[in-house]
């Protein structure tokens, strides 16, 4: 084993005592290296290299979008026929058939509703899972389940656990960032890394609040000139050696060292990732940056494909909390639809052409689905029993639709994937095996997936 | 089959256990068992609850196994689907769903169902279940568990004997020297004056020393070094920062926080008052028994006060203020993840023990049963956190005022009651003379009002009583009277209703008008004054806390699911303390002060040797036993277990103050140490768990953030209340979207407020604790985004500001000597010689450079950048 200090000292990025003995206890049997975010190669070979989340904060009515329920349309306005779970948000009425007309779409014939049109050119590159389910109906419990796995406690983010496991490749950016996320329902929560070291935590680039444009790396700018800046850390250089000279050989004081370098080139890095004027008037198109509707929203998903460019491991995309029709499904679920569609659709386009789409695993969805059943007239109540998310890209079959819910779209039925599979699935597309990567707090080895979750084969290309 | 069904749903009474006493019945029942039952269980269910798996040690290849059940509990319950595990889970219900992935077709589970229903007939079945498993909780401990080190009694051991006993002041050093010798080591020399009170300062008020206080205590210290400490010791003890500081500390075992976090975002807006407690209690040396038993149940035991009545029961805010899912549907489900919040922070912040853990199964590696839990679980079912379990739910708050703010509320309201009287006063006085005449003409009125009712159209009430002089607000109220009564009044009645205190004579506010300007004037000052005093009135004070609630036993929660449970456990202290003293808890009382007392016995093995153990880590930079909030088989064994011993018997014997304790370990010599680097020692023990020299340490982010404010003159040092700019119980402001912000108060940190799902990113950035967590040790990472905010943090850029700003105001410093100042105080040390000419050229390169780029104001700028350094420097980041 290697000698702690010269662990550091080889070190681009230093890190506390914790963090390592951290890494030492889980990292047995694969190589260690020193810097805990250092790129590490998983428990066997990676589908995917890095992961891009685009999150529908609210939950997007599943027999709306993507699981077509021709019983539901015929039956409206009847009562369901079976009983409603113990536990709901709130009372609903009887059937609602969905206002949307749905196509099948593609050689796979998936079917979309008209919500996507941009999306349903794309649908032979979607894995579209319809028997997702989990066990919270309320959108903070749902979000932390989603993210954490747990809706009891709070525990590392599934983007802390990956860094966690495989590091990161660039390190001149975070390796786990997310764009513009919601401080509700949890906030730093969905993105923090708990117990595992804070070099895991997910560092946001805005949030809810912050128009994509403006939206950047915490303290990465400042008043002070950057030539001034050099002498400045010049200064500090040679006074920090100094000060090693003199109390002997110390891994912190020389990590710390380092650290202002690196610092230093993240902020030069910064400005050009953020400037994407670079980026082709047909690109810019495609992600919808030239409309109003869609240019917020299409920055958000630009921005994450020049983050996963870099090598950035876990990116994830916000769209802020606006999919939760208790009323209104027909005109808000329309407009939601409208602002996503164009930039998704774009950025599978656009992750596919240059070849990125390999080893990339992107992520679609919301923390649960709507009810079948009306609230009001025009309103779908959460829905955790039963709903849709979808995958694209690496290691996933393209063109499949997977799982099925019951003839009204209430309950998860066939093939059931629970938010721990979908975890455990994702961990394996990395690389990753979730029994294995653990991490040891208060005295027990923790999982992403508890005690729970089971790989879904059915989907593995 | 309906006939099939209906004869056999006749025979579902005497199921099973006559099984083969009615043939006709039961040939039916085993036949469709095998063609329609049998068939299910073995290509459904065999695979993992067979002959070859076991899963959740279930098998239901047999009558027997399926009515012994598994983990979750008896899987069968013959005539009884709806009772049945079996039948539940198959229908994926809330608690188990089998086949996990796949819903079984509706016929499948119709079949089975109707197969329970008819008494679950099987062929040859032994319907006695072959062995009862013992019952849940009632495992017995191993000899690994029971003799685990930190469950036996506390031993009073002498300090070891030493070679060389000329080092070493205290016999705590005798301790540390001799593990040193065994290992053929030595302590590192002392470390010199300087570096020990710039040490002693940060660690005990966590602030830098002052340049003064660095030279007298250099200049004592020459004389009597020992005296000098112990002097210094003394002062930082009774400065009101060591409260600020040490009761931080706290904050992260207790996972202090002002709101909720989780899934919904509320203010505490009454936490504070819990932080201020925890102040307050380090600086007045609260006896760490009695501050952990307040915190359990302060609002028990009778209080000599008002004072103290209201102090104590702020204190249970311990267990009020952790992380609370306030949005889950399931009421039950939300009661016992907030218990269980509960038993577990108290488990590690006391004990050091991870009881959490024992919710679902007996602990894995500690001796704890789930009849430990749920025993102690019951205390906190008893007791009231919660006002209701609704969505979003209300924990619940009680008044805390103290005799003080009662009186002074009182005081306040008795003022505003005199100032409502003395308006009313004036008021009747001013009505009194403009009514006094009118009285008289009564008649004119009341016919004035007729007309004007009877013959609507024409003049307006304002004409008539202008053009009769009639005082207008009268008249109106005169008009009404006529237009609910027709009838003519006669000359009684009419005296009659000008009498009336409600009648048309009565005070309305529209004849202020007709007041003598003089009685406006005064009126509206006293108005405006009530109305000032109104938004100054003092709120009586309420505070999270907890009270009695209802004396109930918890039954066990089976994989801790609160929808399938086992039998109930009276409440009680966890077994494997079973020969310390147990007070029998009241079937009428929660138990809480019952759990309290328990808690703080001489004779509790864990809770001084945890608490020692603390200090020790934060004195030290890692504990005796390093891992401090884990006591248990996984946590690590100590170092020093004589030592720690030996200080935990000091700590009981010292009436449990924890500033003598403090004491013991800052004036040894182990503590003085310097933090030199040994070849050879680190060769031996590179992790300096022997403590052979002091361990370097980073400021943490409180530290460094207070020390920013004080170098730039700025640091305000007002004590107590909150700076969370938020209503209680509503959602933390910029909630739904954006961040609470407002953190820019020069105030120690102490007193900023902790958002949780939003730390504040400065004091996050250095590893500030996660405060949804109890956690007595901090993460040290050094990671790129200090960095940054060293070079581009607005707090840096003020305070470094502000600080060169003052530099160069100093009219009696040239610039060596303020290069000088600048190092006193930040390092703590004079400069040396060429330091200061290093100095001097980074100064005028800096201004050159600003100069040639054209920027205004270089000279400021440049000893700003000098001071920015020095924040940044390694030497003013570690405190060695």
């Amino acid at each position: 084993m290697m000698n702690r200090r010269k662990m550091l000292q080889s070190s681009a990025l230093g890190f506390g005592h914790l963090a390592l003995a951290g890494l030492l206890s889980e990292c047995a049997g694969r190589e260690v290296s020193a810097n805990p975010l250092a790129p590490r190669p998983g428990h066997y070979p990676a589908k995917a290299k890095r992961v891009i989340f685009l999150f529908m904060h609210g939950g997007p009515s599943q027999v709306d979008t993507f699981d077509y329920k021709p019983l539901l349309q015929r039956d409206d306005g009847k009562p369901l026929p079976f009983a409603r779970p113990r536990v709901v948000s709130s009372q609903t009425g009887n059937l609602l058939k969905s206002p949307f007309r749905f196509a099948q779409h593609g050689q796979s014939g998936q079917w979309v509703s008209e919500l996507f049109p941009h999306l349903a050119t794309c649908v032979d590159e979607l894995c579209i899972i319809r028997s997702m389910h989990g066990s919270n109906s309320r959108h903070g419990g749902a979000l932390l389940e989603l993210h954490t796995g747990s809706d009891t406690f709070v525990r590392p983010s599934m983007g802390s656990w990956i860094t966690y496991g495989l590091g990161t490749e660039n390190q001149d950016l975070p390796g786990f960032i997310t764009i513009c996320p919601t401080l509700t329902h949890g906030g730093v929560n969905n993105w923090a890394s708990a117990f595992l070291p804070a070099v895991y935590q997910g560092t946001p680039i805005g949030n809810a609040s912050t128009s994509s444009e403006r939206a950047t790396i915490p303290f990465i700018q400042g008043p002070t000139p950057r030539g001034i800046q050099r002498m400045e850390l010049d200064f500090l250089g040679e006074m920090n050696r100094e000060r090693l000279a003199h109390t002997g050989p110390d891994a912190a004081l020389e990590s710390r060292i380092a650290s202002f370098e690196l610092a230093f080139r993240m902020q030069a890095a910064a400005p050009e990732l953020q400037d994407i004027r670079s980026e082709s008037a047909e690109t810019m198109r495609l992600y919808g940056l030239d409309q109003d509707r869609t240019r917020n929203f299409g920055r958000q998903c630009l921005m994450a494909r020049r983050y996963a460019e870099r090598g950035v491991r876990f990116i994830q995309v916000t769209h802020s909390y606006k999919w939760d029709q208790h009323s209104n499904l027909r005109n808000d679920h329309t407009s939601n639809a409208l602002e996503v569609d164009q930039p998704i659709a774009g950025l599978i386009k656009d992750l596919k052409r240059r070849g990125l789409l390999e080893d990339t695993l992107v992520l679609w969805g919301g923390e649960f689905g709507r009810t079948p059943t009306a609230q009001g007239r025009d309103g779908r109540d959460h829905n955790p029993q039963g709903f849709t998310m979808w995958l694209a890209g690496a290691g996933v079959k393209p063109g499949l639709a997977y799982g099925a819910t019951d003839d009204y779209g209430y309950y998860a039925e066939q093939d059931k994937v629970h938010f721990h599979d979908l975890h455990a699935t994702m961990l394996h597309l990395l690389g990753l095996d979730h029994l294995r990567l653990t991490y040891r707090y208060a005295g027990r080895d923790f999982r992403l997936t508890d005690v729970h979750g089971e790989v879904v084969q059915g989907i593995l290309s | 089959m309906t006939r099939v069904l209906w004869s056999l749903a006749l025979f579902v009474p005497l199921a099973g256990a006559t099984s083969g006493q009615e043939p006709m019945a039961n040939l039916a029942g085993l036949k469709f068992f095998e063609t329609h039952v049998r068939p299910v269980l073995s290509n459904r269910c065999y695979e993992c609850h067979g002959p070859e798996k076991q899963k959740g040690k279930l098998r239901v290849d047999s009558l027997a196994a399926l009515l012994a059940g598994g983990k979750s509990g008896p899987a069968l319950k013959a005539g009884k689907p709806d009772e049945s595990l079996l039948i539940q889970a198959i229908r994926h219900g809330e608690s188990l769903q089998m086949p996990p992935r796949m819903k079984l077709p509706a016929k499948e589970i119709g079949d089975l169902t109707a197969w329970v229903k008819m008494g679950a007939p099987w062929p040859d079945a032994k319907t006695q279940v072959a062995k009862q498993p013992a019952p849940e909780g009632e495992t017995i401990f191993t000899k690994a568990q029971t003799a685990h080190w930190a469950f036996q009694p506390i031993r009073k051991p002498d300090p070891p004997a030493v070679r060389n006993p000329g080092w070493g002041r205290s016999p705590l050093d005798a301790f540390i020297l001799a593990k040193l010798q065994e290992k053929g080591l030595a302590p590192a020399p002392a470390a010199d004056a300087r570096t020990l009170i710039r040490r002693l300062t940060f660690d005990l008020i966590g602030l830098p020393p002052t340049p003064a206080e660095v030279e007298a205590f250099v200049a004592e210290s020459r004389a009597a070094p020992q005296a000098a400490l112990e002097k210094a010791v003394d002062r930082l003890l009774a400065s009101p920062r060591y409260g600020e500081r040490w009761a931080r500390h706290w904050l992260d075992v207790v996972r202090y926080a002002d709101s909720n976090g989780m899934d919904e975002n509320l203010v505490f807006g009454n936490a504070w008052r819990y932080r201020d407690y925890v102040i307050k209690a380090f600086n007045t040396d609260k006896p760490y028994d009695e501050f952990v038993r307040e915190q359990i149940a302060g609002d028990l035991p009778p209080a000599k006060n008002p004072d103290e009545a209201g102090e104590r029961i702020i204190a249970t805010g311990f267990l009020c203020i952790g992380p609370k899912m306030l949005a889950e549907d399931d009421p039950v489900k939300m009661e016992m993840d907030i218990i269980d919040e509960q038993v577990d922070t108290m488990g590690r912040a006391f004990m050091g023990m991870t009881l959490g853990c024992v919710r679902c199964h007996d602990h894995k590696y500690d001796p704890f049963t789930i009849a430990d839990y749920y025993a102690l679980a019951g205390i906190f079912k008893s007791t009231k956190t919660m006002d209701n379990f609704r969505v979003v739910a209300r924990w619940q708050e009680r008044p805390t005022a103290t005799l003080a703010e009662v009186q002074k509320a009182s005081q306040h309201a008795k003022k505003m009651a005199e100032l409502q009287e003395n308006i009313a006063r004036a008021i009747k006085q001013q009505y009194g003379a403009i009514v006094q005449p009118e009285r008289q003409r009564a008649r004119e009125y009341w016919e004035t009002a007729r007309a004007v009712h009877l013959m609507a159209a024409g003049k307006t009430v304002e004409q008539w009583a202008r053009d009769k002089r009639l005082k207008q607000a009268f008249l109106k109220q005169w008009l009404e009277l006529a237009r609910k009564s027709p009838v003519e009044l006669n000359a009684v009645a009419l005296a009659k209703v000008s009498l009336d205190e409600k009648g048309p004579f009565r005070f309305t506010a529209e004849l202020e008008a007709d007041f003598s300007a003089a009685a406006r004037k005064e009126l509206g000052v006293r108005r405006s004054e009530l109305a000032a005093m109104e938004k100054s009135a003092p709120v009586l004070a309420e505070t999270m806390a907890v009270s009695e609630g209802k004396a109930t036993n918890l039954r066990i929660h089976l994989r801790g699911n609160h929808m399938t449970q086992g039998r109930e456990v009276p409440r009680r202290f966890p077994k494997l303390f079973s020969n310390l003293k147990q007070e029998p808890i009241d079937a009428s009382q929660s138990g809480r002060l019952s759990l309290a007392r328990w808690m703080t016995l001489a004779e509790h093995p864990l809770t001084s040797r945890v608490m020692v153990n603390r200090l020790w880590h934060w004195h030290f930079g890692s504990g005796l036993v390093r891992s401090v909030d884990n006591f248990g088989l996984l946590g690590e064994k100590p170092s020093h277990p004589e030592l720690l011993d030996w200080l935990a018997t000091r700590f009981i014997e010292s009436g449990w103050s924890i500033k003598a304790m403090q004491r013991i370990m800052v004036l040894s010599s182990a503590y003085q140490m310097s933090g030199a680097y040994h070849d050879g020692a680190y060769q031996i023990d590179p992790d300096n768990r022997l403590h052979w020299r002091h361990n370097r340490r980073r400021l943490e982010a409180e530290a460094l953030r207070d020390s920013l404010y004080g170098l730039g003159g700025n640091l305000d040092v007002a004590m107590g209340g909150t700076l969370f700019d938020a209503k209680n119980r509503k959602y933390v402001p910029g909630y739904p979207n954006g961040n609470y912000e407002k953190y820019d108060f020069p105030r120690r940190s102490i007193y900023l407020p902790v958002i949780r799902s939003a730390q504040y990113e400065v004091l996050q950035a250095f590893d500030f604790a996660d405060p949804s967590f109890p956690s007595g040790e901090r993460a040290i990472t050094t990671v790129a985004p200090q960095a940054l905010f060293l070079m581009n943090g607005k707090i840096v850029h003020e305070q470094t500001r502000a600080w060169a700003e003052k530099l160069l105001l100093d009219s009696k410093l040239d610039d060596a000597g303020r290069v000088g100042r600048i190092y006193e105080q930040a390092l703590g040390r004079p400069a040396r010689a060429q330091e200061i000419e290093r100095a001097l050229d980074f100064l005028q390169r800096i201004e050159s450079e600003r100069a040639r780029q054209k920027m205004v104001d270089s000279r400021a700028h440049a000893w700003q950048s000098l001071c920015r350094v020095m924040v940044s420097a390694n030497e003013f980041v570690y405190v060695e």
